[in-house]
């Protein structure tokens, strides 16, 4: 049997290679700024004492995409240099989920992997038992400077039934993008709540601009940048109604908030504010549409300004609005993404994977992450005078405000994603209704309760 | 001394058969026999494709496949894409081939190069080119398009519900006239030119004798094309959409080829993709079958 | 018949009317391709805002070099030629000593096997998919050029089925009295086809070798999946793995230069043997 897992594993992952073709969880962003700085380095301090004796061989899964491999080599050589006696073995690269699945199958793992990438999906890694249970654990980890590690996180670890298994390591929000100078060079009026928004979006389309434009060919998008903050915001503000939804609950989909969240999308659609052409298009044409002024808004994730650092033109000035669907006068809310880091089930060293975990969720090492990245780790921390990109930089000013609601990271099932990606666009376009919407949504959370 | 040689000979007429023979069969029973089964094995279990352990269900899995809305969309997109490839795809081949042939044209030789392109090219290069043909602001269908309107076309080919499994179709049959067209052309060269000789003499009109004598001496090969075009079709198409729509808009270009690929590898429902591939073979052969039938005619001796 | 007279112009004007349609489909065949030539020209700019029709202001060969290099195509391309000459090699050897026997012996089974052999063309390629991966891993061949030469010459994507389906007609065509001729000579069996038979079989062999290079050459599904390790990608799975990552850098011109490169032995090959392929085809066609 488990040379046949392995066989289907390999499989599985040429398959998932396949699915990176066709469309990853999260598109990395490209750019990885220019080459470190020697400034700020982690010190090593002393190994924590009356720990066991951190030696012998240690795995680590990493994959390189957007955010680069710069930041894993300084911090992962510096734990190295921490503790001598532990000999590292790096797996990374930009196919390694793929190539490393084999190896999951036939319970050889790596000790610590970093779940990123095309062909990842931490939620069924959970499913396929194949990550530890840290949920006591982490109550009590310590990071290297002797603070309570989960203390220290932006977004905490997922809850999984009330289990942990992954931590965030990648923390970002989505939520609407716009150009800065566009708007003020338009006198066109940021919005902050709905109202606004339509008003504004008015506006714009009468100055012969498209105003929102999204990719057609991931609605995860527009559901992550426009419709999740709108569920939250609907049910006053409570963002349990994204758990229930991962947790495929009954009437999860079935409610008010839903109702009028989808609503308010049929309403933008009535009133031509998407550009059609966003239907089957990738992220980056629609990126470049939006980078080109076609398009006056787009629901993207903080990576964008990396990932489109190259062809930004001059003046061009990012945005960044977490939700736009609140009321007037109402909060904002932030969904956020996270791309997680998690020890292996079946480690064979699992000291030295905890060790790891408590090295790098540190201040600096956040720091460090931000100014190698331009993104954000998953750690508060200072960013002003770091070198994090100036939205990314905005957007910590949310999170830390007092009128921002953060949801708590959650991920739909892949079955019930393709369902709502698939009546998103089906809304979107015209050919169902709100209720035909969440019929199928409950019927998806129906199948998945089975 | 006949006899002995007789017995020897035989035995080493086997032998020779078999050596032919069984290294064939054997590399063949492993790796096309094999796998055909294992498939059908797997699909009575549950198994994500990645977890260590898999459950055996039954027929849960074609439980589910009945009642899967997503099937008979992708049923009738397969028959759909079958339906207009098998007409479009005939009709310009066997046209292009009694051009080629029976018009005695001089540039016979380059055409005959030429139409069969599209062919040599690989289905992935034809995905990303027709895609970008496509393309709503950059592409070359729109732009063209727009030199006759007054304001700039920007329909939405493949994100259109009601426009993208029809902007399948020009792909597919533009790649595939040029080797049924070979077909048929060699199929007509083989006709004896005495009988289109005689039928001139006769009167006969160009099209008549297209119709009596060339249609019905080529009718093996066209039914073998026809064939040959449903099974192809219902196999292949998954590259086709998953390169320009991945199924899309809402499963409005969504074929089984492309959905087994979903279902086992994007949704991580390895086994139910198993089952799929089932469905897949026993719609090819039903489908084979019935067109065998319908399309025999007595094969004409010459 | 009065139609003699009126047949005259008839016929021209409908000579002309075909003639129009065929350079028609000329153009349409044509173009995509030149196009994208062309494309492959160009710099990002100007794919994204000049016209499609345009010729490249500035001509960008580096996209070749950038692509053959920088993206690997140079290896993606010395793999595939591995792949699929390693491929047709068996494939033909297999094919043909199997069509051979099943076409001139007679022995009980015979039919059921040809039967066997040309069904299996049906096997959709997917379904064969999942579990060949089974196989080649309990094999210790998964993620192996090797691996990979099996599976498309004796595997489910049909080049086999189609050698011999092919083949046996071409056989059958051959006169019976070779063999006899042969045999009084004094010819073992092995003798006859080495020496023969297959010297006589070279067209046949040739039409399904070609035909059989184009699909393996051009082959994407089983190589995405059975092989993993980028440095041994296949052309076609390097053109997805482009196209995938072309959403990331928008560089269209790479792009299109790993898609002329893909093109080019394929359309050299075809101009070379198309005499014969044709000429293979019409054997073919016969015994169809």
């Amino acid at each position: 049997m488990k040379k046949t897992m392995t066989g289907v594993l390999v499989l599985l992952m040429a398959m998932l290679s396949l699915a990176a073709c066709g469309g990853n969880d999260k598109p990395n962003p490209t750019a990885a700024p220019a080459a470190p700085t020697k400034t700020n380095e982690v010190k090593a301090t002393e190994a924590p004492s009356a720990e066991p004796k951190i030696s012998g061989d240690f795995e680590i899964q990493y994959f390189v995409g957007g955010y680069g491999d710069g930041w894993w080599k300084e911090v992962i050589g510096e734990f190295s240099a921490m503790y001598p006696e532990l000999n590292i073995k790096e797996s990374a690269g930009s196919q390694i989920n793929e190539q490393m699945k084999p190896r999951w199958i036939q319970g050889n793992p790596p000790d610590v992997v970093y779940i990123d990438g095309a062909g990842s999906n931490e939620t069924q890694m959970v499913l396929d038992d194949q990550l530890m249970d840290i949920t006591e654990w982490i109550k009590g980890a310590k990071n290297v400077d002797g603070e309570p590690l989960v203390d220290g996180l932006i977004a905490p670890p997922q809850d999984y039934d009330g289990k942990h298994y992954t931590i965030p390591l990648v923390f970002g929000s989505w939520g609407t993008f716009y150009d800065q100078k566009l708007f003020t060079d338009k006198g066109w009026q940021v919005p902050t709540d709905w109202d606004s928004f339509l008003a504004v979006s008015e506006q714009i389309k009468a100055a012969g601009t498209h105003p929102y434009i999204h990719t057609g060919k991931y609605p995860y998008y527009i559901v992550g940048g426009l419709l999740n903050s709108g569920f939250v915001a609907a049910n006053g503000y409570d963002p349990q109604i994204l758990k229930d939804q991962e947790a495929a609950k009954e009437n999860s989909f079935n409610n008010d908030a839903v109702r009028s969240t989808l609503n308010k999308l049929v309403d933008m659609r009535d009133k031509g504010f998407f550009d059609n052409a966003s239907f089957g298009m990738n992220h980056t044409d629609s990126q470049m549409l939006f980078l080109q002024h076609n398009d006056a808004m787009i629901p993207n994730g903080l990576w964008l300004e990396n990932e489109m650092s190259k062809d930004v033109p001059e003046g061009f000035k990012f945005g960044f609005i977490p939700s736009v669907m609140q009321e007037a006068g109402g909060k904002y809310v932030a969904i956020p993404y996270t791309s997680n880091i998690a020890i292996a089930k079946k480690a064979k060293n699992p000291e030295a994977a905890k060790a790891f975990i408590e090295f790098i969720f540190t201040k600096q090492a956040a720091v460090r992450w931000a100014e190698l990245t331009g993104a954000l780790m998953n750690v508060k921390a200072d960013l002003e005078s770091s070198g994090a990109s100036d939205v990314v930089k905005t957007a910590m000013n949310y999170f830390n405000g007092g009128d921002t609601i953060v949801a708590p990271v959650f991920k739909l099932s892949a079955d019930m994603e393709q369902a709502e990606n698939d009546a998103t666009i089906a809304l979107l376009q015209g050919t169902i209704t709100p209720d035909e919407f969440i019929d199928r949504m409950e019927k998806a959370a129906a199948k998945e309760r089975k | 001394m006949i006899s002995k040689l007789k017995t020897s000979h035989i035995w080493s007429r086997r032998l020779f058969i078999i050596s032919f023979l069984l290294p064939t069969l054997a590399l063949f029973a492993l790796f096309t026999v094999y796998p055909l089964i294992q498939g059908l094995y797997l699909s009575f279990f549950d198994w994500s494709g990645g977890s260590e352990t898999m459950n055996f269900i039954g027929l849960d899995n074609y439980r589910e496949l009945l009642a899967d809305d997503i099937i008979p969309i992708a049923l009738k997109n397969d028959y759909f894409l079958v339906f207009w490839k098998v007409i479009l795809i005939m009709l310009f081949a066997v046209f292009f081939a009694v051009a080629l042939t029976r018009l005695k044209l001089k540039e016979y030789g380059f055409y005959r190069i030429v139409f069969f392109f599209p062919n040599i090219i690989s289905v992935v290069v034809i995905g990303v080119m027709w895609s970008f043909i496509y393309n709503p602001t950059l592409g070359f269908l729109n732009k063209f398009l727009s030199l006759f309107t007054s304001s700039p076309v920007d329909t939405n080919w493949l994100g259109s519900p009601k426009l993208a499994i029809w902007s399948l179709l020009p792909p597919s049959v533009w790649a595939g006239i040029g080797f049924y067209m070979l077909l048929i052309i060699a199929s007509i060269l083989a006709i004896p030119s005495t009988l289109y000789e005689a039928a001139s003499i006769d009167g006969a009109s160009q099209w008549r004798q297209f119709t009596t004598i060339t249609m019905p001496l080529v009718w093996e090969q066209f039914k073998t094309s026809v064939i040959h075009i449903v099974i192809t079709t219902l196999n292949g198409s998954f590259i086709i959409v998953k390169l320009m729509t991945e199924g899309g808009p809402d499963n409005q270009t969504q074929v089984l080829g492309y959905y087994l690929y979903q279902m086992g590898f994007k949704q991580f429902h390895l086994s139910y993709g198993a089952t799929i591939g089932v469905l897949i073979l026993i719609v090819s052969l039903i489908t084979t079958l019935i067109l065998h039938r319908v399309l025999s005619r007595e094969t004409i001796e010459m | 018949m009065n139609e003699t007279k009126a047949k005259v112009p008839k016929q021209l004007l409908s000579r002309s009317l075909i003639r129009f349609l065929l350079l028609l489909w000329t153009v349409l065949v044509l173009y995509p391709v030149l196009w994208t030539f062309l494309t492959s020209l160009k710099d990002n700019v100007q794919v994204m805002q000049g016209k499609p029709w345009d010729l490249p202001t500035v001509l960008r060969f580096e996209n070749y070099g950038n692509v053959w290099s920088r993206a690997h195509f140079g290896d993606y391309f010395l793999n595939s030629i591995i792949v699929t000459a390693g491929s047709i090699a068996l494939c033909l050897l297999l094919g043909a000593t199997t069509a051979y026997v099943l076409a001139r012996y007679n022995f009980k089974g015979r039919g059921v096997l040809y039967f066997v052999y040309v069904a299996s063309m049906m096997i959709p390629t997917t379904l064969g998919l999942i579990p060949l991966f089974f196989l080649l891993s309990d094999l210790h061949l998964s993620n192996s050029l090797f691996g990979l030469i099996l599976v498309y010459s004796v595997g489910t994507i049909g080049i086999l089925p189609f050698a011999i389906f092919f083949l046996v007609g071409f056989y059958k065509s051959l006169p019976k009295e070779l063999e006899e001729a042969a045999t009084i000579d004094g010819s073992t069996y092995y003798g006859i086809f080495f020496r023969i038979m297959l010297p006589l079989s070279k067209p046949g062999l040739i039409t399904v070798g070609i035909m059989n290079t184009l699909t393996v050459w051009n082959e994407y599904i089983m190589a995405t999946v059975l092989i993993n390790d980028p440095e041994k990608y296949t052309v076609p799975v390097g053109i997805a793995i482009m196209q995938a990552e072309m959403q990331y850098r928008t560089e269209w011109g790479p792009l299109f230069a790993g898609l002329a490169i893909s093109m080019i032995p394929v359309i050299i090959i075809y101009m070379i043997y198309q005499r014969q392929i044709t000429g293979g085809l019409t054997v073919g066609a016969l015994k169809g």
